[in-house]
Parts: structure tokens; C-alpha cells; sequence
């Protein structure tokens, strides 16, 4: 192992574990007014009038009226009001906020608001779309021509449903404006998204706009954006306060209701195989938004360019469209976009290679890509792709083809058994020209006289513990003992905007920028002095360039790598599932820091079980989420999967610090695939189409098959 | 001594906790688990945590007794109950809801989704009720009359479970949640059985988590009882039959006929069990 | 007119006069300051208010402040003082098991009273005692090798 993967205690750990750390909701309340949403009741109407009830002394309500700036969140196409327009799009989309002095008073108040609407017709059912938010499609080689040349043609329709991030802690945001200057500070992943959209929607310089970072109670994309909206929902009302900060603090129902999930998708996959071999893809892919874009456009972006897998396709159309509903938008979520994808992919792939009589790896393995391979978006595989160690690392761990040859036996009585495999692969960092383009990061470092050193960046901590990796890594090239260097919580008034916490680029590109930073910082070391070094972002040399009209070129530096196998017990009786064994085998590059990787896979490897199975979530007939409590939206306990297992597996990426790469989301997004293809063996193998399964599922599909 | 608190009062002896009970409206509040979860709890609670009387677990000859009042953990802590009781005891949510709630409130909050009474239904427990005017003892079968409906006076509290020592011994229990732990029953089956010679002296089936009201039907299970194995394997699918008439499910989380189908399901897994 | 009630808190007699109905983990967090007690859900179904009420773990949530009479609460700014916490605390950051830290205040008073009604404890019985402990970012492997690993290197403080 090398040195900089040694474990170290986290720099966030004393707090935490002490209950000292200070997330949004323990600022003491006092003098602080409490803020609270009235939203829509309805999917889609027109907004007529408002009617307040009687408020008392110094309580009162904010709306669009109220906003100073333009009424609109700052997001990606900033079609997101922050108070509602003329009409609503979903249920729960926020009309006025009312302010009062506590919380039951507040919502007393909100409740007695009376709000005019005249119903409109609204679109639920993403295959009702009649708005397409995004409409990309792109391809290589001639797929027309495959598909004409083509012994047997493939077609299938894949779904998957929405994942709710259920991060501990809920949204919640304080905003105070005092002396001409608006702070912020809550729970969030990005302080400078957070940061431009205030400015916008006040209509304010950004230097009279303050945000901050609470110690965060998690994330998983669901404080990328969703903070920007209320952070600017509350700076309206606190605008509004006489200098009397504001706290709005979500409770679970309404965390889980309104807020961000994962996009449902439907998926439409034309396979042509010539020869026993895939030789053109047709690829259509819808996204349901819900009602307003917020991240869409780039959650559909990553998305389509995953659509083939870990494949070399030579011909290959993508077409993938974000459409409208009147629903709950949706956003962010580890693994953006791409674990619907690699669900369809794997699944098509799995089923095609039983059709040719093929076990399923091993087709899978006659048409992986390897270094040096044009990617999807004609771009390369410019270094080692390590599945085939990897695959071996997961079946010696698994027993899988063992397994995979005793279950498809026969099987009979009460319990069924099979077990699966998925291929993946996750996009490190930002999608295409982003970073060189928008994001820009710069990081400095700050020396005190006393030597100690602060890193000076607008990266979270949202538990993934990029804290202490990243001063590990400065650390390291100033040969400074660990506790020398020191990383607070972001304030955009203190720090350079090195871009957000998101796309797991922070530890991948932020910390190279503070490896070199540091060895700047080293080279003009003067004892006893106070020094600063600054250090910005500059794309590798070997990279194709991206054109995102043509999704053309390299969509990523690299790839981080991975490979699952889930094995399942299935009950013919109640068609419960539940997961014997889960190995994984993850190839983030050199891990900063081992305990702090592994707590990453295994994290997301369990969080991507849920999502293939108990995490089920949907609207009812009028529009509205109907699983909005911990009761009603279930996660995994301590219990539920007891035996999963991590695999690490290096390959090192020359321009990541020390070879790392991206890590956060990988754990995530394949791990469906290898759920139902389990679950298809147990069910003596019938093809499934959608994830995540139910124990209802699994009793419809028994039934066929019994 | 009662201990009058601001919107509770805390009395210390049956006596003192049946008298407030008489003359004032107050909500029972036993482990608080189910209460707890409105936001909006108003009115006045009488806590019944420190009755010695409601926490006591005792048997005779032919009966064991559980004060209303033990919580979850304390029975599966205690010698005297059951493994059929245990059995459901333990799958209930997780520790710290089991160290809270009761037996009393679970039955007393009237759901067909309480894990604790399926287990007093399918044994033919029986309810003491304590009241200011005397207590009297009721088939928990009768006392439930229909969803979150309860044979139950202003003035009385469920006080004890009479549970008969009979037939305990040979038992099936089966949960149907969401995932592993901290899971609501979308489901659940227990079953108690008994030969002798030869001869079935006992069958008891009950569903939970299916209708309003747990289902338990001792005409069903008549057919059985008295019956050789050979003869009751006879009348296996005449009974499957009649319960498949007897089971309407109500549609939650999971459809109607997904717990037809289970139910059924599990009852004649049941019967394999038992060798017929 | 009403009596106050006295309760023992995180060791010190404490005097509380409000409402009955109150929810303790509300009295808790903004009466007594003590905000290591998180709200996770005000549903008993997630554990991050979990505190220890006589011994044993219970959600505080769901637990009303006359059920508190007479009673001692223990809240991870008590336990935090202790012997067997410094072995958690240990156990915790040598596996660095905990990630966002919003369950973690819950999921160290569950440890505890793992360890106190059992202190050596098999993997599984670790698994049940904080199955009412919902974390979403470690799935709980580190957690349970970490209350193993206090397990065996606090022996003799359990």
C-alpha cells in the first residue's frame, strides 16, 4: 500500500462523534424568525390570488412579488422560479413563504394562507409528454447499415423508478441580511451555486452575498441544487426581516415530498448481432424532469453517454430526451443519469447472450472495450480498462460461475437462489468541457507564520471526508505532519470558488490542484512567514476535445471502474428477497485514503441494492409522492444486507493526485443490473425489465413461471 | 401519588390511574410510539408507566398473565413468555421502539398491523379491562370491532392479557415487512397445532395486517380439529377453500392480491409443516 | 395547578415544569442546548434522536416528557464524559466509521447498549442492536467493526 493510503483519523471525527458539530438546525433560535413553504396542492394550475390571514406583529409572507432580483433559481436554465409565477407545475411547487416567530405559530399561519388557483390540465405519466425540456442524440460508425446487415434484431424497454437520496440530515438553510449584505448558511454541497443564485435573485453584487457551510448531515446529490432554491426562498423572506435571521428547516415529509430525487427513466434499447457478436446500438432514452429543468440537461448528458456500457459498439445512435411532467422535479443523485442507463445496457446485454445460448459474462467479455478504444462519443480509452482482473477479483470472492452453473438447474421448493454479474464504469469528474469552461476552480493555500496551513477551497465535507483527504495530500508534499494542515468548513467570503462538490471531481481535480499548489507552496517555503500560492485549473494535454452540440470527443479524462456480483434468495411463498452475499470489486485509482475509500463503496454498493429493490417510490394519481416518510420510503438497515463485500483495485490515473480518480458515485450505479439478473435466475430465467423489483414483482413474475 | 404536570398526570398505583381516568378525558400514553408520531397532540395524557399493577408478568396453572404495560422488551426479557410471542416480539421495528412499546398499546391503538396481538388473537387471549366501576375480561376477538373500533369505556383501561397455557407448544409465526428490520407488517401468520394419538386437538390460524380486524375464525378451524392427519388431509382443500372465502384483504402499500396470495401461501406452508 | 417533575439528565437532577405532552427530544435540543441529539424524522423510524432513558435506547421522539418522571436521561453530551466512550470513540475513527455524522450521536448511544447487556457480542447481535439506527452513507459495515473493535480492546469497561 502506498503511504498517502494509509488511514488516518478524519479530521471531522472529534466533532462528530461527540455531538459537538453544528449542522443548520442547531443554531440556537433565538431572535431568529421561522420560515415556512405554502406550495401547491395542485400538479399544474393558475395561481389567482393569495388571501393572508390576520398576521400578527411582525410575522408575514414573501412571494414572487417580493423578490428584489429576477424571480428565478440559478441552476443550469434558471427556469425554476423562487416564488411561484403565474402558475404552479407540481404539487409541493412553493407559492409564498410565511415568516413567524415559532415554529407552531409559522405553521399556523401558512396553514390558514388561502390560495385562489384555477385548475389546469396537467401531464403525470412521463409517456404523456408533450414538452421535451432536452432533446440530444449522437452516434459513430453506421448504424443504419448494421442494423440492415443484422442476423437478428433486439428490442426491448427498460424502467427504472425514482430514488430518493434519504441523506440523515434534511434540508435547511438561515439567511440574515444585515449592513447591506445578505449571509446565508445551511446544509449544501456547492456554497458558490448557492452563492450566484442568491445574487441573481436579489439582484445583488456577489460581494454583498455571504454564504457558508454547515457541517452537512450528507448529500448524494440532493444539496447540489436543491439548496440554491431554498437558500434563495429564505434570502427573499430575510431581505424582507429587518435584520432578524430566518431559519427554515424541512421536516422529513416534507424533505422526502418535494425535494430532488432521482430522474424515473424509460429506456428503449434496438440491438443488432451479427455473428454472435453486437455490432450496432439504437438507443432512445427518456428522462422524466418533473416540472422545471434544474439539472436535467447534464444528469441527461452523463446518461446518454453511458448508454452502451463498457461496450465497444462501432455503430451506435443515442438519442435521450428530459421531458416535462407535473411532478416533483427531479435532480441529482450519485451516479447522475447514469445508473438508468447501465441498467438497460447490462440488461439488454444479459438477455441477448441468453437468447444465443451464451452465459452472459462471457458474451459480456467478447465485447468490452480495452485501452486505446474509441469511447462512445468517438473519444478513447486512454488508459488501462482493468475489468478482466477485476471480474476475476469478484469471482474469486463470489463463487460466481459456480454459482451461476448450480442455479440454473432446475430449483425447487420454497427458496430460490441466483446470482448476477454487472459491468460499469463511472465518468470521473465533469462532463465534457465544463471544468475548462465554467467551473475554472481555483484553490489556494494559506501559511501562517506559525506554519500552519490552511486549505483555502469551497469543497463540502458532506461525509465523504474531503477534508482530511485533501489536506492529507498537502500534507504530504510539504512533508508537514497532518495535524499542521487544516480545512474549515467553506465561506465564500474566505475562499476561491474551486467549483462544487459534486460529479466526484473534488478529491480527483481540486486535489491535483493542491498537490501542485503545495509543491509551489514547498518551493518558497520561508520559516516564520505568512504565504500564499494559488493555483488554477488547467485541462490534461492528452484530452480529445469534447463538443457537446456533437457529443464528440472525450466526455471524461477517465473512467473510474467496477464490477458486482449480488447473489439472492428468493421466497416462492411471500416473493421476499433477500441478499445473501454482495462483492464488489471498485477501481477509484489510488485511494487517498483506504478506510475513507472503502466507506465509499460500500456506502453506495448499499445504497444501489436499495434502489434495485426496497427503495420504491411513486406518484399517485393526482401527481403527488406518496412515499414521503422513512416508514413509507424504505432504506437498508444494519441487517438488511450483512455480507457485502469491497474490493479494491488500483489503477492509477497519471493526472489525478497520485494517481486517483473519481470515487464518490461508482459504488452506485451498475449494481441494479446485477440485482435482476439474480433475481432472473431465480425466477428460472425470465427476462425482467425494470428496477427497482418488489416482493410483488416478484410474485407477479412467479405465477408466470411456477 | 399522582404527579400532576402540566397537560399529564402520573399516578403511581391502578387505583389512582382508573380514578383520574373516570373523571377526566385523558389519552393513555404507554410506550407513546404510535401516539408520538401526530405532530398535532393535543389534550391531556395519563401515563401509566410507573403502575406496578400494569407491569407485572405472573402465571397460574392454566394462565399467563402480562400486565398491559410491559413493554416488548421486558417480555422477551421475561422466562414466562411464550416463544410464539417472542418470536413476534422480537421482529417488531427495532430496540429502542421495542423498549418502549407495550403490549396494552399496541392493542389499545386498534390496528390490524399490531404484531403483538396476532399472537393474543391466534392463542384466544382474553383482555382484563379496568374500569372505576370493576374490571371484566374480554376474548380479545370480541374486543375489536372494527377498525381502530374498540370494545372499550371512556372510563376503562386495558390493564392485562390472560393468555392460556394450552396448545403453545407447536407454533408457526411468519412476517411479511419491507425490508428486515424496523418494517410495519405488510403481512403476517401465526399458527398454533396439536395431535395426540393421532388426532388433531388443536388448530389456530390467524392473519394479521390483511382486513380491518385481525382475522381468526374457530368455525374454519373446527373442520380440523378432532380430525386424523389422513382425514385432515382429506379436508385440506375444503378448508384452504374456506379461508380463501373468509381472507378480504384491503389494499395498502401492496395489493389486495398480493396478500390473498401470500395469506394462502403461508396457511397451507402451515399445513405442510404440521404434516398434513 | 400542575407540579413540576424532576428527571436525572445526563447525570444532574433537573427540574422541568413544561408540558408533559412536550416531546422530550424537543425539550432536549431546545431547552436544555443539548443539540447532539439530532431530528431525523419525528417518526421513531430513524434513531438519530436516540438517547438512553433508564438503562435502555429509546427514541426521543417518541417519548413524551411526563414519561421521563423520575427518570435519568442520558444524551451523548453525558456520555461523552466517559470511560466507554473513549473506547468507542477509538474504535470509531480507527475504522473511520462515521461519514456525515448525523446518525452517529444515536448510533454510539446504540453501541453502548450493546456492549452493556452483552460485551462481547457476535456480529449479528451488533447488526440487531442498531437496526433501529438508519445511516445512509457507511452501510454500516464500518460502524460494526468498529463496536466489535470497542468491544475487544475496552474489554473489562462493559
Amino acid at each position: 500500500m502506498k503511504e498517502i493510503s494509509k488511514s488516518v483519523r478524519k479530521k471531522d471525527h472529534a466533532s462528530k462523534m461527540s455531538g459537538g458539530a453544528k449542522y443548520v438546525a442547531d443554531w440556537s433560535a433565538d431572535g431568529a424568525l421561522y420560515g415556512r413553504l405554502v406550495r401547491s396542492p395542485y400538479a399544474r394550475a393558475r395561481v389567482l390570488d393569495i388571501h393572508l390571514p390576520e398576521m400578527p406583529e411582525g410575522c408575514f409572507a414573501v412571494d414572487r412579488r417580493d423578490v428584489s432580483g429576477e424571480n428565478r433559481v440559478h441552476i443550469v436554465m434558471d427556469d425554476t422560479p423562487v416564488y411561484a409565477g403565474e402558475t404552479v407545475e407540481y404539487i409541493g411547487d412553493p407559492v409564498l413563504m410565511v415568516v413567524g416567530h415559532d415554529e407552531k405559530e409559522t405553521a399556523r399561519l401558512a396553514k390558514a394562507v388561502k390560495v385562489d388557483y384555477e385548475e389546469l390540465p396537467a401531464i403525470l405519466n412521463i409517456r404523456d409528454y408533450e414538452t421535451v425540456f432536452f432533446d440530444y442524440n449522437y452516434g459513430k460508425g453506421d448504424a443504419q447499415k448494421a442494423f440492415a446487415e443484422a442476423d437478428k434484431v433486439y428490442e426491448e424497454e427498460f424502467q427504472t423508478g425514482y430514488q430518493e437520496q434519504a441523506y440523515l440530515e434534511t434540508q435547511g438553510m438561515i439567511a440574515q441580511y444585515r449592513d447591506g449584505k445578505m449571509t446565508v448558511h445551511g446544509s449544501m454541497q456547492c456554497p458558490y451555486y448557492v452563492h450566484g443564485a442568491i445574487a441573481k435573485a436579489l439582484g445583488f453584487t456577489p460581494d454583498k452575498v455571504r454564504v457558508m457551510q454547515d457541517t452537512t448531515g450528507g448529500g448524494f446529490g440532493g444539496k447540489e441544487a436543491y439548496p440554491s432554491i431554498l437558500a434563495c426562498q429564505t434570502a427573499v423572506a430575510a431581505y424582507k426581516a429587518g435584520g432578524k435571521p430566518v431559519r427554515v428547516i424541512y421536516d422529513r415529509r416534507e424533505d422526502m415530498e418535494f425535494t430532488s430525487k432521482r430522474h424515473p427513466s424509460l429506456c428503449t434499447y434496438k440491438v443488432a448481432v451479427k455473428d454472435g457478436k453486437v455490432i450496432a446500438m439504437d438507443i432512445d432514452i427518456l428522462f422524466n424532469s418533473g416540472g422545471f429543468t434544474t439539472l436535467s440537461a447534464v444528469v441527461l448528458q452523463r446518461g446518454i453517454i453511458a448508454a452502451s456500457g463498457v461496450y465497444n459498439i462501432p455503430n451506435l445512435n443515442v438519442r435521450g430526451r428530459a421531458v416535462k411532467t407535473n411532478t416533483v422535479p427531479t435532480g441529482a443523485y450519485r451516479g447522475f443519469g447514469a445508473p438508468q442507463t447501465f441498467f438497460a445496457v447490462e440488461t439488454v446485454m444479459n438477455h441477448i447472450a441468453k437468447d444465443l445460448g451464451v452465459e452472459p459474462l462471457e458474451f459480456k467479455k467478447n465485447h468490452m472495450a480495452k485501452q486505446g478504444d474509441a469511447t462512445s462519443t468517438s473519444g478513447k480509452y486512454h488508459f488501462p480498462v482493468p475489468l478482466p482482473d477485476m471480474i476475476e477479483e469478484v469471482e474469486k470472492a463470489s463463487g460466481y460461475y459456480a454459482k451461476r452453473e448450480e442455479y440454473r438447474k432446475p430449483q425447487t421448493g420454497r427458496y430460490r437462489r441466483g446470482i448476477g454479474i454487472s459491468l460499469w464504469f463511472h465518468g470521473a469528474g465533469f462532463t465534457g468541457s465544463g471544468e475548462r469552461d465554467f467551473i475554472k476552480a481555483v484553490v489556494k493555500l494559506h501559511k501562517f507564520a506559525d506554519g500552519k496551513v490552511e486549505v483555502l477551497v469551497s469543497q463540502t465535507d458532506i461525509g465523504q471526508g474531503i477534508k482530511t483527504t485533501l489536506s492529507k495530500i498537502v500534507a504530504n508534499e510539504l512533508n508537514v505532519p497532518l495535524d499542521k494542515v487544516f480545512c474549515e468548513n467553506p465561506d465564500t467570503d474566505h475562499v476561491p470558488d474551486s467549483g462544487p462538490t459534486v460529479a466526484s471531481r473534488s478529491l480527483m481535480t481540486v486535489g491535483e490542484l493542491l498537490r501542485r499548489a503545495a509543491i509551489k507552496l514547498r518551493g518558497q517555503w520561508v520559516d516564520g512567514e505568512e504565504q500564499m500560492v494559488e493555483e488554477h485549473f488547467k485541462e490534461p494535454d492528452f484530452i480529445i476535445p469534447f463538443y457537446i452540440e456533437k457529443f464528440r470527443g472525450d466526455a471524461y479524462p477517465t473512467y473510474a471502474w467496477a464490477v458486482a456480483a449480488v447473489e439472492l434468495k428468493v421466497d416462492t411463498l411471500t416473493g421476499v428477497h433477500e441478499v445473501v452475499g454482495a462483492w464488489g470489486s471498485f477501481d477509484v485509482g489510488t485511494s487517498i485514503d483506504l478506510n475513507i475509500v472503502v466507506g465509499q463503496m460500500e456506502g453506495g454498493f448499499l445504497q444501489g441494492l436499495g434502489y434495485s429493490s426496497m427503495e420504491q417510490m411513486d406518484t399517485d394519481a393526482k401527481g403527488r409522492i406518496r412515499n414521503n416518510s422513512y416508514s413509507d420510503y424504505i432504506i437498508p438497515t444494519s441487517v438488511d444486507v450483512p455480507n457485502l463485500q469491497v474490493i479494491m483495485h488500483e489503477e492509477e490515473y497519471p493526472d489525478g493526485p497520485y494517481g486517483a480518480k473519481g470515487a464518490g458515485e461508482l459504488p452506485l450505479v451498475g449494481v441494479p443490473a446485477a440485482y435482476i439478473s439474480a433475481m432472473e435466475q431465480a425466477l428460472n430465467g425470465v427476462n425482467l425489465y425494470h428496477a427497482p423489483f418488489s416482493t410483488e414483482d416478484t410474485m407477479k413474475a412467479l405465477r408466470e413461471v411456477l | 401519588m399522582v404527579t400532576i404536570l402540566a397537560n399529564g398526570f402520573v399516578p403511581e398505583s391502578l387505583a389512582e390511574c382508573l380514578e383520574l381516568k373516570a373523571k377526566r378525558s385523558l389519552t393513555p400514553y404507554a410506550g407513546g410510539t404510535d401516539l408520538m408520531i401526530e405532530e398535532d397532540r393535543g389534550g391531556q395524557y395519563l401515563f401509566l408507566h410507573k403502575i406496578p399493577e400494569l407491569k407485572r408478568i405472573r402465571e397460574d396453572d392454566d394462565n399467563l398473565y402480562f400486565g398491559a404495560a410491559c413493554t416488548f422488551t421486558e417480555l422477551l426479557e421475561s422466562a414466562l413468555a411464550p416463544a410464539i410471542l417472542k418470536a413476534a416480539l422480537s421482529r417488531i421495528a427495532a430496540p429502542a421502539i421495542r423498549n418502549t412499546g407495550t403490549i396494552g398499546g399496541n392493542i389499545g391503538n386498534g390496528s390490524a398491523k399490531a404484531d403483538s396481538a396476532l399472537i393474543f388473537f391466534v392463542t384466544d387471549s382474553a383482555l382484563k379491562l379496568s374500569g372505576s366501576k370493576g374490571e371484566r375480561l374480554v376474548p380479545i376477538q370480541d374486543f375489536y370491532l372494527g377498525r381502530k373500533k374498540l370494545d372499550l369505556q371512556p372510563d376503562e383501561l386495558i390493564s392485562e392479557v390472560r393468555m392460556p397455557k394450552k396448545w403453545l407448544s407447536k407454533y408457526d409465526y411468519q412476517k411479511i415487512g419491507a425490508r428486515k428490520s424496523l418494517a410495519i407488517s405488510r403481512l403476517s401468520f401465526a399458527g398454533l397445532f396439536a395431535e395426540e394419538n393421532g388426532a388433531i386437538t388443536h388448530c389456530a390460524v390467524a392473519f394479521g395486517a390483511v382486513s380491518d380486524v385481525i382475522i381468526r375464525r374457530k368455525d374454519l378451524d373446527s373442520l380440523l380439529i378432532g380430525k386424523t392427519i389422513p382425514d385432515a388431509k382429506a379436508a385440506k382443500s375444503a378448508y384452504i377453500k374456506a379461508y380463501e372465502e373468509a381472507i378480504v384483504p384491503i389494499r395498502g402499500r401492496v395489493s389486495a392480491e398480493y396478500r390473498k396470495e401470500t395469506c394462502l401461501n403461508l396457511l397451507k406452508d402451515f399445513l405442510n409443516k404440521m404434516g398434513i | 395547578m400542575a407540579d413540576s417533575m424532576t428527571f436525572i439528565l445526563n447525570g444532574k437532577e433537573t427540574v422541568y415544569s413544561g408540558s408533559a405532552t412536550a416531546r422530550l427530544l424537543d425539550v432536549l435540543r431546545n431547552e436544555y442546548n443539548l443539540t447532539g441529539v439530532k431530528c431525523g424524522c419525528k417518526e421513531g423510524e430513524c434513531g438519530a434522536c436516540s438517547v438512553i432513558l433508564d438503562g435502555r435506547l429509546v427514541n426521543s421522539c417518541m417519548t413524551a416528557m411526563g414519561r421521563v418522571a423520575g427518570s435519568g436521561v442520558v444524551t451523548i453530551e453525558g456520555y461523552r464524559e466517559t470511560e466507554r466512550f473513549k473506547a468507542l470513540d477509538k474504535a470509531y475513527a480507527s475504522v473511520s466509521a462515521v461519514q456525515c455524522g448525523f446518525c452517529i450521536p444515536g448510533m454510539v448511544l446504540a453501541s453502548e447498549c450493546i456492549l452493556s447487556k452483552n460485551a462481547h457480542p457476535t456480529e449479528e447481535e451488533i447488526r440487531e442492536g442498531i437496526s433501529g439506527n438508519l445511516c445512509r452513507c457507511t452501510g454500516y459495515n464500518a460502524i460494526v467493526k468498529a463496536i466489535g473493535i470497542a468491544a475487544k480492546e475496552g474489554d473489562g469497561l462493559w
